[in-house]
């Protein structure tokens, strides 16, 4: 029965109520029928005993003299007076066994021995039913003070009767398959319009699956009050606090993204404020010696270089947080603006970096989401690195794409990190305080269509690696140039 | 019929007296009859045998309405299942007259006197047949030995006396050709016994069947004559002999003769295929008597 429950409720229910009716159906015929029967066969019992009882009062007499014509008279005035019985043949034999007269004596002439029709039938009972033949056989014996003197025996006809039952059945044949296509029809229109709340609720669901739940519009609403109007309700307010939720899981991700930019924007303030002394050393020894052509030559070029470092550490920072409108490759330029970008908060946690990019051409990734994947997951693993210790960065281009492994020396990541990290269809880490970095990354992460594993590192601590398919090779893009700053 | 159980019960004494039915009788006979007073008159009992068709009520109505009027006497139409029991009723002087049958008449001749002969085709006589089943393959008479046989009514002439002496001729009785034979006392009865096939053959009046095969082509139809007899004596109206004269007598005598003249008398008529009733000699059933004489000698 498998397949009837993949059946739509819609079919399932006018298919039981039918069943049902069909059982229904056939019981009540059932009972209606062999009641028919017994009643139809108490009608004939009485009226044969009717017709024996009005039979024998009359041939006593004539059968006690054997007087065949008025027996035969008897009979044949008898044939039209019991026209509901519908006697077909009547014998009347005497003492010994032989015809006196009957209804039709061409049949069973007079004198001659009872037909076998009638002899061999009342074995048990004075009445004999033969439904195969339509027909119905009575027997009474006819006694005169005391002393037999003969018997009636009477064929009846029967056959209205099966054909009452015939038509008794055809109208309850009739009647109830009107009845269950009815019903069975009834059901369907009621259950089609009680299944539509659900058939719209299942689609909205089945909608939100690929893409941002919708609420269910005003206009399909049910009217108020109803069931299904309660469910609808609660499915647009789940949907509702759903889009907030994600509203305010993005705004919370901007607000992290911007205190994440004000810590390196404090740690890039160090690299622009470290070569500035020496840039400032450098225009005062121009200022004093600047006659001296060595001395001029050498501090130009000391400003010079201290230019070009803050001029990077700047660039660095514009192209992580202002991304370009139109998307770049992914090059080793970006990577390296993250070696800069993170720099900072090496030399603030004292942390060693170890650099192993293996990355020469741009790929067809685009880099503002994986730049800023790679940037929090390095800020995180320089977190979570004790101080002293080591962070790493791999880089590994295959055939297929491109291997991004951070790692560090800490303790490695908690479970809720790496669920965070790991699940794709995960929801947004809200008031849990923390891991909304993390959310993000994987967000960037499964945007660009990679996924993101967690495993140990042999620096001790966590390693986290992104997985980027590349399809093709894309040598239009050229190497990535600074002009956008 | 009650009235004819009144007559039963009073005859024997003798007496006139009036009981209450017979008065009721003769208030609706008064109111029947009209104009002539005829409470004072004795009633005129007049015998039918079932020698045709005698369960035809309005028949009888129309007859005693005819004889009431023709007569001015109140008639009794007395009926018997047997010709026997009417024979008995006439020859005892229980009847005024009768509508016998030539057999029963040429038996009691000594003490029967005749009023009127019914004239059918023009002629007082009849015939019997020996009828069968009417798709039963024979064609004589000698045919029909081990039938079961119908006959009529054992005081009837053609209904058994014709037989019987046909039978007698070839030195036989019913009882030694016939297989059985069953009387069933009304000569339709007769033609409902062969047509039916209770009874193989029988002995059955000529005009009855005539009449029958007229009104009731069917039950006639479903029979074939096999034997037709010579011509005998129409069943003749007798009175007893003593009665012979007598006013009542006469007057019915001429009721039967004027039947012709009057519209109900040839209703009558007409329902019967009559043409009329003659007066005839006793010599008419001689052919009859001849018969009784041989099945008299045969044993």
């Amino acid at each position: 029965m498998r397949w009837f429950g993949a059946l739509p409720l819609t079919v399932r229910v006018p298919a039981v109520v039918a069943l049902l009716m069909i059982a229904v159906s056939v019981t009540v015929s059932e009972h209606v029928l062999s009641r028919l029967n017994e009643t139809q066969e108490r009608h004939l019992r009485a009226l044969g005993g009717a017709y024996m009882d009005g039979l024998s009062s009359s041939l006593v007499p004539h059968v006690l003299r054997g007087d065949v014509w008025e027996v035969f008279d008897v009979l044949d005035r008898a044939r039209d007076r019991y026209e509901a019985l519908r006697p077909i043949e009547t014998v009347v034999t005497g003492s010994d066994g032989r015809i006196v007269a009957a209804t039709d004596p061409t049949k069973a002439p007079t004198l001659s021995p009872l037909p076998v029709e009638f002899s061999d039938r009342f074995s048990t009972s004075d009445i004999a039913i033969d439904s195969s033949e339509d027909r119905a056989y009575a027997r009474r014996v006819l006694a005169h003070q005391g002393q037999t003197i003969g018997a009636i025996y009477a064929a009846f006809d029967i056959s209205h009767l099966s054909a009452e039952r015939a038509d008794v059945m055809r109208t309850l044949l009739l009647s109830n398959g009107l009845l269950t296509l009815l019903l069975a029809g009834i059901g369907y229109f009621a259950t089609r319009r009680m299944v539509m709340p659900m058939r719209i609720l299942g689609e909205h669901l089945r909608n939100s699956l690929d893409s941002v739940p919708e609420p269910i519009p005003a206009s399909k609403l049910p009217r108020p009050g109803s069931e299904a109007r309660r469910l609808f309700d609660s499915f647009n307010t789940l949907v509702r606090a759903e889009r907030e939720r994600e509203d305010l899981t993005l705004k919370l991700a901007e607000e992290e993204r911007l205190a994440s930019l004000g810590r390196l924007a404090s740690g890039m303030a160090h690299e622009i404020n470290n070569p500035l002394g020496g840039l400032f050393n450098a225009l005062d020894t121009i200022k004093r010696h600047g006659d001296t052509a060595s001395v001029r030559e050498t501090a130009v070029s000391l400003v010079e270089r201290g230019l070009h470092g803050i001029r990077d550490v700047v660039a660095a920072a514009l192209h992580t947080y202002r991304p370009d409108r139109s998307p770049r490759p992914f090059g080793p330029s970006d990577i390296e603006d993250l070696g800069l970008l993170i720099r900072p908060e090496l030399r603030r946690r004292h942390l060693d970096l170890q650099w192993d990019n293996d990355l020469r051409d741009p790929v067809d990734v685009p880099n503002a989401p994986l730049r800023q994947a790679v940037l929090n997951l390095l800020l995180n693993a320089c977190n979570a690195a004790p101080d002293n210790g080591t962070v790493g960065l791999r880089v590994v281009r295959s055939e297929t794409g491109l291997t991004i492994e951070i790692s560090d020396t800490g303790e490695g990541l908690p479970e809720d990190a790496i669920g965070i990290l790991t699940d794709p269809a995960g929801p947004a880490p809200i008031g849990t305080g923390s891991g909304l970095g993390l959310w993000m990354v994987r967000r960037s992460v499964t945007e660009i269509g990679g996924t993101i594993d967690v495993d140990r590192s042999n620096l001790g601590g966590g390693l986290v690696r992104l997985r980027i398919p590349v399809q093709t090779f894309s040598l239009d893009h050229g190497v990535r140039t600074d002009d956008a700053a | 019929m009650p009235r004819s159980d009144t007559a039963d019960k009073r005859a024997p004494h003798g007496d006139a007296r009036i009981s209450r039915r017979g008065l009721l009788t003769g208030v609706g006979i008064a109111l029947i009859a009209g104009r002539r007073p005829v409470l004072a008159q004795t009633p005129i009992r007049f015998g039918l045998t079932p020698v045709f068709l005698n369960n035809d009520l309005e028949l009888l109505s129309k007859l005693k309405a005819y004889l009431e009027r023709a007569t001015g006497y109140p008639v009794q139409l007395v009926t018997r299942r047997t010709y026997q029991e009417i024979t008995s009723l006439l020859v005892s002087g229980q009847l005024e007259a009768a509508w016998i049958c030539g057999y029963p008449y040429v038996q009691y001749r000594d003490q029967l006197s005749l009023v009127a002969v019914p004239v059918w085709h023009g002629k007082p006589l009849y015939q019997s047949y020996l009828i069968v089943k009417e798709d039963r393959l024979v064609n004589a008479a000698e045919d029909l030995r081990g039938d079961i046989h119908a006959f009529s009514d054992p005081n009837s002439n053609s209904g058994f006396l014709v037989t019987r002496a046909l039978l007698a001729d070839w030195g036989e009785t019913p009882d030694s050709f016939f297989r059985t034979s069953i009387y069933t006392y009304g000569h339709r009865n007769v033609i409902r016994a062969v047509a039916s096939g209770l009874a193989d053959s029988g002995s059955v009046d000529g005009y009855v069947w005539e009449v029958v095969r007229d009104v009731e082509p069917e039950l006639a139809g479903a029979t074939r004559i096999v034997r037709r007899s010579e011509w005998l004596g129409f069943p003749p109206i007798a009175t007893p002999a003593r009665l012979a004269g007598a006013p009542e007598v006469r007057a019915i005598a001429q009721a039967l003769a004027g039947m012709q003249g009057d519209p109900i008398g040839q209703d009558v008529l007409d329902m019967l295929r009559l043409d009329g009733f003659e007066a005839t000699g006793p010599e008419l059933f001689d052919p009859i008597a001849a018969m009784y004489d041989k099945i008299r000698s045969a044993g």
